[in-house]
């Protein structure tokens, strides 16, 4: 039997995806019968679902996220970071310094001031409020050292891989450590020049080129190569 | 001839216009997305004359708190013109005439974008015409509306604006500044291409009932045309191989 | 300008241990502007115009000669006006409305360098004393912000200048007339070029780009004139230098000026 319109197809805002009654997930609208493309990217039609799997966009908080934030200014009894979204992330004082504190601004400050990186967890997200978020694990808090670099929060997925298979494999041949927010926010650390130069150019060539097919061979190749 | 100045020949014996096009021909067009590095997305067109940037910032928090909408995102938009992009030097601060403009085109993007998503905020819209000749606000539009696909704001259709209009009596696509200026009328039109749904319309002159007919199928020819052109920006900047380097 | 974002403190401390070695963030020396592109005669429609890149800052300026009423007490001068304007989409931070004190500033210190220098002869500008004369107006656009507006305006507005063409007037019942092509060169005295110096430290830089600009003590704007000679300072930010720095920024700002001069020469070669 012929393949229903598995083939992904570049597609950009109004362009025709199919008529077929599929459960719509992202990034389409149904207009009339029609199923349309709300994004610039790849559709994507499988045996009982629709949907665009886009190329730009912005980072819209879930529950349970990891994200880079920074942090912007403190207010009341809570810190407000950017974490490249249109809302902002509220980290309470509590999340730091216990559950019935109410720490003082400049022992806030200490803890976390104007500026600083931190890798946080979203707690709580919904259309009422700033979304909340945690730093309250092992794994989590203020990230002091690495370079912060920027990617479409869209291209996150392609980043990491099936099962995390492309962010491993960067590691790998570059003995970075790189640790990626949801958000499109990531820290690469290094103590080789050149593996640094390298892992910021494969993660550089995933934002630039996630659309192809052949992104996976393309990145092995370049961290195999000697040079940047 | 019903022109409103005299000693312009708009239209020859030939049926070619000033600026040696036919009747039924638009300028130029040239779009590309992606320009500026600040803005979340962004587009430079050139329409003829017309050279204008369109940059999209958001969806972002709301300055005045009290504009934001709690069910949804809010589109702002700025049409605004520099002080050399025209004859004589424009002032800075702007004019009835950018305000009413950045109004119509606010309304004619609205349509298409879905910011339901995004309660409480707000996407940014800034055109700034470097460039005036006739048409500004069709292509402040055009570059609009490929500015927001840029940004990856959800929208169900681009919008795509080409005036039409009647000079020397005959009815023209793509009213030039000269035709503005001494022609009939003047109809700028914003089309949703996929959706068939027209989003800008105004009119300056005089038409018959089917003037305006026949004047509204020949602008929507036009906004074909320029379609085409928004989408082949967007997929030169998304969909090419990467093999340039 | 107003509320750049909050500079991240992984490339605050990058930026301050590379400067300890005596490098820079995007691996330029201390002395060394970023890449300057001019492209002249982008607004046909305008007198003059350019486009200019100075490193990621892009600026756009437009001239318009036009007939204007002289100043009351200067009757026998032209008018030159010079503005600068951060369009909203260059920047998140950029503001719609007013301008903010730091925009005004913007357009005094280019205005001033180049008028103090007396780049354009204003006498061959007067149509009839005390009653008409010609005005230039040099208007600039900020399309990206990635720092240091201030010489990327100037050298913005003196390019446009340099290529622009001035229609003639002449006087018809006291009503100044144009004069269909006719147009001549504008009268050049001397090419103003701007350098602006930031201090980080004890480390003197120039041309700081927008993370740079985020890390200063202070700044200073020093324009020179063709002959080497210093006609206009801004010093600005919230805090001092010493007099031994002063020097050496007057020093770098006649080095460096003397190369961008070179480059804008180029590149207004043969007018619009």
């Amino acid at each position: 039997m012929k393949k229903f319109e598995s083939k992904k197809r570049y597609v950009l805002p109004g362009d025709f995806i199919t008529t077929a009654p599929l459960r719509l997930q992202g990034n389409v609208v149904l207009e009339g019968k029609r199923v349309i493309a709300t994004s610039i990217g790849l559709s994507d039609v499988s045996a009982d679902s629709v949907r665009v799997i886009p190329l730009t966009g912005v980072y819209l908080p879930k529950i349970d996220d990891l994200v880079i934030g920074t942090i912007q200014y403190i207010f009341g009894n809570s810190w407000f970071a950017d974490i490249n979204s249109c809302y902002q992330g509220m980290l309470l004082g509590q999340d730091v310094f216990g559950r019935g504190s109410y720490p003082t601004t400049s022992e806030m400050k200490e803890r976390l001031d104007n500026g600083d990186i931190i890798y946080a967890k979203i707690a709580n997200s919904d259309r009422q409020r700033e979304p909340l978020i945690s730093i309250a694990d092992q794994s989590l808090g203020k990230i002091d050292s690495g370079e912060l670099v920027k990617i479409s929060p869209t291209k996150i997925p392609r980043l990491i891989g099936k099962h995390g298979s492309m962010i491993q494999s960067i590691e790998a041949s570059t003995n970075a450590t790189i640790t990626v927010g949801q958000n499109g926010l990531i820290v690469v650390s290094c103590d080789e020049t050149n593996g640094l130069l390298k892992a910021l150019a494969a993660i550089r060539m995933v934002d630039e080129q996630a659309h192809l097919v052949n992104l996976t061979d393309k990145v092995k190749k370049m961290l195999e190569s000697d040079g940047v | 001839m019903g022109g409103r100045e005299a000693n312009v020949v708009l239209l020859d014996e030939n049926g070619i216009r000033s600026d040696g096009r036919k009747v039924n021909e638009t300028r130029k067009v040239t779009i590309k997305a992606g320009v500026l590095k600040n803005a979340s997305g962004s587009a430079y067109i050139e329409f003829g004359g017309n050279k204008i940037l369109a940059g999209v910032f958001g969806p972002r928090d709301v300055h005045p708190k009290h504009m934001s909408n709690p069910d949804t995102g809010i589109l702002r938009v700025r049409y605004h013109m520099e002080p050399f992009s025209v004859g004589e030097r424009k002032k800075p601060a702007p004019s009835r005439r950018e305000i009413e403009i950045s109004k119509v085109i606010k309304e004619a993007l609205e349509p298409a974008v879905m910011l339901e998503k995004f309660p409480r905020t707000a996407v940014d819209v800034f055109l700034e015409v470097l460039q005036a000749d006739g048409g500004t606000r069709c292509a402040a539009l055009d570059a609009a509306s490929v500015a927001l696909a840029d940004a990856g704001i959800p929208m169900r259709d681009l919008v795509c604006a080409c005036a039409s209009g009647k000079a020397a009596d005959a009815l023209i696509l793509d009213v030039n500044n000269e035709e503005d200026q001494a022609g009939q009328a003047d109809m700028p039109i914003g089309y949703m291409p996929n959706l068939g749904k027209i989003t800008l319309l105004q009119l300056d002159g005089v038409l018959t009932a089917d003037e305006y007919k026949k004047c509204i199928e020949l602008g929507l020819e036009g906004c074909k045309q320029v379609y085409e052109i928004q989408k082949n920006a967007l997929r030169e900047k998304y969909f090419s191989s990467g093999d340039k380097d | 300008m107003a509320n750049l974002s909050i500079i991240d403190k992984l490339k605050r401390s990058k930026i301050l241990d590379l400067l300890q070695e005596g490098k820079r963030i995007d691996d330029r020396a201390l002395d060394e502007p970023r890449p300057l592109v001019i492209d002249i005669g982008v607004i046909p429609h305008a007198n003059g115009s350019a486009r200019v890149r100075l490193g990621d800052t892009e600026i756009v300026s437009g001239i318009k000669v036009q007939p204007d009423r002289p100043f009351p007490d200067m009757g026998d001068k032209g008018i030159f006006m010079c503005t600068a304007e951060i369009l909203p989409l260059a920047h998140p931070s950029a503001e719609t409305g007013p301008p903010q004190p730091d925009v005004i500033e913007l357009a005094r210190v280019v205005d001033r360098g180049i008028r103090e220098s007396g780049m354009i002869d204003l006498s061959q500008f007067v149509l009839e004393k005390d009653k008409s004369v010609i005005g230039l107006f040099a208007d600039s656009v900020v399309t990206d912000h990635d720092g240091n507006l201030f010489d990327a305006c100037s050298y913005a507005s003196v390019a446009a200048i340099i290529t622009s063409k001035i229609p003639k007037w002449e006087m018809k019942d006291d009503i100044p007339v144009l004069i269909e092509n006719q147009e001549s060169d504008a009268p050049i005295t001397t090419i103003p070029i701007s350098v602006t110096m930031g201090r980080i430290g004890e480390f003197i830089i120039v041309d700081p780009n927008i993370d740079e600009w985020g890390c200063l003590d202070a700044r200073i704007t020093i324009t020179t004139n063709s002959d080497g000679n210093i006609v206009a300072l801004q010093k600005g930010g919230s805090d001092g230098f010493t007099f031994e720095q002063l020097v050496k920024c007057s020093e770098l700002s006649i080095a460096v000026g003397k190369k961008i001069r070179e480059t804008v020469k180029q590149a207004t070669e043969g007018g619009q």
